[in-house]
C-alpha cells in the first residue's frame, strides 16, 4: 500500500468523522431546540405563577440536581389526596428544603383512575420537555374535577399547559415515561397514591409509609435521610 | 506496544462500555433506580437529551460498542479504519454531550463520564494503531 493510499484513506476517515460526529451534534441539539430551557432559569409558559418560580427545573426533577435527598412522588393527576398533599405538605417542603437546596423531588406520574388521568398526565410529562412540569401539576390540581367528568378539557390543557405541551402530548417518548414510571411504581412496592420513596440522592430509594398528608408526615424520613 | 496488544486493550475497553451503556439502557427500560454518587444522572438521564430523534443515546452507545468490538476483532486495513473513525466519532460526540452536561443540563453523570473515558481510551488505542500501521514497511 502506498503512502499516498494512506493519505487518501487517512482524509476519507477524517471527513466521516467529521461528518458523522457533526450530524450527531446536530440531530442532538435540533431534537432538544425549541423543547427546552436551560435548568437554571425560571420556567417561562402558562403557569408561570407558581409556588416553584426562581427553582430549577429538569424533566420530572424539581430542585438542585446536586441535593443530598432525593423524594420521589407518585400520583394520579386525578387522585384527590395528591391534591390535598399538594396544596398543603408540598409548598412547606419546597420552602424548608427545596429551596435551600438540600432536597430535589421527582415527580413520578401514574395514570390508573382512567381517561382524565392519562390525559393530564401526558400534557405535564411533555411540559416536562419544557422543564415546566411542576407548574403544570400543580396548574392541573387546582382545576382538579370529579373522577372521569371530562375535566381535563382541550381549553383547560392549552391554559394550564399551553399549546406545545399538548401539542407534543401524543409524542411516543411520552408512552415510554408512562411505562417507565409504571415500572417503578410496581418495583417499589406502590399500592396508592400519593406515595413516597425518599433516599440520599443516588442511592437507594426507600418507601415512605406517611402518617398525614401534611408536610409532618414525610419530614422525619427526610430528616433522616439528611441526617445519614 | 504490539497491534495485537492494542487490538486486546480496545476490545476490553468495548466490552466495558457496552456494560455502562447498557445498564444505562436497562434502567431506562426497566425504570429500576439509578446508582449515583455523583446525584445528577436521573436529571441527566431524564433531560431531552438523553435521546435523538426518539433513540435513546443509551442504546446508540450499546450499538457503537458493540461496532467497535465487531471491528477490531477483525483482521485487515479496511476493519482498522473503520474502526478508528467509530472511535473518533464517538469520542467527539462524547466531548459534546460532557458539555451538554456541564453547561447545558447543570448536572453531571458518573455513567456518561466513565463512558467518556472509555470512549477517549478507545480512540487513542485506534490512534496508536494507525500509527503502527503506517510505520510499518509497505
Amino acid at each position: 500500500m502506498s503512502t499516498r493510499l494512506d493519505r487518501r484513506r487517512l482524509a476519507i476517515l477524517l471527513a466521516a468523522v467529521a461528518v458523522f460526529s457533526g450530524a450527531l451534534i446536530a440531530a442532538s441539539l435540533a431534537a432538544s431546540r425549541g423543547e427546552s430551557a436551560p435548568a437554571v432559569s425560571a420556567p417561562a409558559g402558562p403557569a408561570q405563577e407558581s409556588s416553584f418560580t426562581g427553582i430549577p427545573q429538569q424533566g420530572a426533577a424539581l430542585g438542585d440536581p446536586n441535593a443530598e435527598v432525593t423524594l420521589v412522588e407518585y400520583a394520579d393527576l386525578q387522585c384527590p389526596y395528591c391534591a390535598q398533599w399538594s396544596r398543603q405538605a408540598l409548598p412547606v417542603l419546597v420552602d424548608e428544603y427545596v429551596r435551600t437546596g438540600r432536597v430535589r423531588i421527582v415527580f413520578r406520574g401514574l395514570a390508573f383512575l382512567g381517561p382524565d388521568s392519562v390525559r393530564a398526565l401526558r400534557a405535564a410529562v411533555a411540559a416536562g420537555r419544557q422543564n415546566r412540569l411542576w407548574n403544570v401539576v400543580e396548574g392541573l390540581y387546582s382545576r382538579q374535577g370529579a373522577e372521569n367528568s371530562g375535566w381535563v378539557s382541550d381549553a383547560m390543557l392549552h391554559e394550564v399547559a399551553g399549546h406545545r405541551a399538548v401539542d407534543g402530548s401524543s409524542a411516543p417518548w411520552i408512552d415510554r415515561e408512562l411505562t417507565k414510571s409504571s415500572k417503578a411504581a410496581q418495583a417499589a412496592g406502590i399500592a396508592g397514591t400519593p406515595a413516597f420513596q425518599v433516599g440520599r440522592t443516588g442511592g437507594p430509594l426507600e418507601l415512605v409509609q406517611v402518617s398525614s398528608l401534611g408536610a409532618e408526615g414525610l419530614r422525619p424520613a427526610i430528616e433522616s435521610a439528611l441526617a445519614e | 506496544m504490539s497491534d495485537h496488544r492494542l487490538r486486546i486493550a480496545s476490545a476490553f475497553l468495548a466490552l466495558a462500555g457496552a456494560a455502562v451503556s447498557g445498564y444505562l439502557l436497562w434502567v431506562r427500560e426497566t425504570g429500576a433506580n439509578l446508582i449515583c454518587a455523583t446525584g445528577g444522572c436521573e436529571t441527566v438521564q431524564s433531560s431531552q437529551y438523553a435521546e435523538i430523534m426518539g433513540v435513546p443515546v443509551a442504546l446508540l452507545g450499546v450499538a457503537c460498542y458493540a461496532a467497535l468490538l465487531v471491528t477490531v476483532l477483525l483482521r485487515g486495513e479496511n476493519a482498522r479504519l473503520v474502526h478508528t473513525a467509530l472511535a473518533l466519532t464517538a469520542a467527539v460526540f462524547s466531548t459534546y454531550l460532557r458539555y451538554v452536561q456541564l453547561e447545558l443540563i447543570g448536572a453531571v453523570c458518573q455513567w456518561c463520564l466513565a463512558s467518556d473515558g472509555i470512549v477517549r481510551g478507545l480512540a487513542i488505542l485506534a490512534l496508536l494503531r494507525l500509527k503502527i500501521a503506517q510505520a510499518a514497511p509497505a
